[in-house]
């Protein structure tokens, strides 16, 4: 009898560091979540031109069940603590529900980290960067958003195109209808500026001439934070839910074994 | 001779089978190259005087892909005094729709599979642990002696029996 009691008594306690360790974690996960929706490198633009933002969903998700596990691990460590079968049973019924959607949010990240690929950002610079003209105002919009994304990328980074300058020349783009190859046979931005702004050779910039215009591609840019966001949300919440499985497991385990 | 209509640009290739531009002084090359100094030039840069007649000398764009030779003379009035050979046919790049570029080409990445197959599993895990809890409510079927009682607010308290 005391060897149960004893081991009874282990379980709650190990059930209660689960509760507080998933407690912990929903907080970093909500923390985690509102710092990728910030935006802090301005790419948003892009993913909302590919009509495919899952990603920035998954960290939305990401927010409401951080919050959501921190305020049920609470419940549960009162449920363990108080040896209430009905406290218990709704903890579990309402961690399954969180479960599932922090599922989704993990899967949803995963899969669409896998959609970015070089060539979406390539096609999608070629089409919109500097289009003139836009067919009704959702269009107007990306266009914009993604002109002004690639020029402060382009600048902030001293990169050009998604692989190379030389995406401009192999490939037709909105921006070479507008602007013919011997004036600008890439954008201004793929020039080196000066202090002020401007070119510091623009012969140069539009001869290639090394160390007058830049020759390194924007990929890595882009697909650094991306990579960083979608892995941040898919295996931190993978993790969370490997340790909330087992809590779970043995909050039921317990929860079959309080008297009636 | 450069500026006659047999070398002006503007009848480039139609009716003048080669054009003279870039003219310069001996001035403009200096030895040695001033530091500093791109020591290129660029056969297409003006495109303002492109259709402008008055400017046979225009450095305009080539008006298609080519192939093109260029070759340099050193003129004294209008007579060359040295000239290299003509270059090898240079033929220039010409680009491609941009729709030709695949996009549905991403496969899954092992790592999504991983981690999609594995979240299933333990999520049928618990709801199979949560069906079974509730099949059994409240039996004591399971494991009846092990199951312990809550804990009592109330503590024994001891008779002294006289």
């Amino acid at each position: 009898m005391a060897k149960s009691d004893d081991g009874i008594r282990i379980l709650q306690g190990l059930l209660v560091f689960g509760n507080v360790v998933i407690a912990m974690c929903g907080i970093a996960l909500t923390a985690e979540c509102i710092f990728f929706v910030s935006d802090p490198h301005g790419l948003y633009p892009l993913l909302e031109a590919t009509e495919n933002d899952d990603i920035y969903a998954a960290a939305w998700i990401g927010i409401f069940v951080g919050f959501a596990f921190f305020a049920l691990s609470i419940l549960g460590i009162v449920g363990v603590i108080q040896s209430s079968r009905t406290l218990l049973l709704v903890y579990i019924i309402l961690m399954l529900i969180t479960y599932a959607f922090e599922m989704a949010s993990c899967i949803t990240a995963a899969t669409q980290r896998d959609f970015l690929t070089p060539n979406l950002f390539l096609k999608q610079m070629l089409e919109m960067y500097q289009k003139s003209e836009t067919v009704n105002n959702n269009d107007k919009w990306m266009t914009e958003g993604v002109t002004k994304t690639w020029d402060k990328l382009m600048l902030q980074n001293q990169c050009c195109g998604v692989q190379g300058p030389s995406d401009w020349q192999e490939y037709m783009s909105a921006f070479r209808h507008t602007h013919n190859d011997a004036d600008f046979p890439w954008p201004r931005n793929c020039c080196v500026m000066d202090a002020q702004g401007s070119p510091i050779n623009l012969d140069g910039c539009k001869l290639g001439v090394p160390g007058y215009y830049n020759s390194n591609g924007c990929y890595d840019a882009i697909s650094g934070p991306m990579n960083t966001q979608a892995w941040g949300v898919a295996w931190f919440g993978f993790a969370i839910l490997c340790w909330t499985f087992c809590v779970l497991l043995g909050t039921m385990f317990y929860w079959s074994r309080i008297e009636y | 001779g450069p500026g006659t209509p047999e070398r002006a640009f503007q009848g480039f290739p139609t009716n003048a089978s080669a054009y003279m531009t870039l003219n310069t002084t001996l001035l403009n090359y200096p030895c040695p190259a001033s530091p500093g100094d791109i020591t290129v030039l660029r056969v297409g840069s003006e495109t303002s005087c492109a259709k402008d007649e008055s400017r046979p000398t225009c450095n305009g764009p080539l008006p298609g892909p080519g192939p093109y030779r260029v070759k340099f003379l050193a003129l004294e009035g209008s007579e060359p005094v040295a000239e290299t050979a003509w270059s090898k046919p240079i033929t220039l790049r010409t680009a491609q729709s941009s729709d030709r570029i695949p996009t549905t080409d991403g496969r899954h990445s092992a790592g999504m599979i991983a981690l999609t197959s594995i979240l299933s599993i333990l999520f049928a895990i618990l709801l199979a642990g949560l069906v079974a809890m509730l099949v059994f409510w409240g039996s004591d079927a399971c494991g009846g002696s092990s199951t312990f009682s809550k804990p009592e607010a109330v503590t024994v308290q001891r008779y002294n029996t006289h």
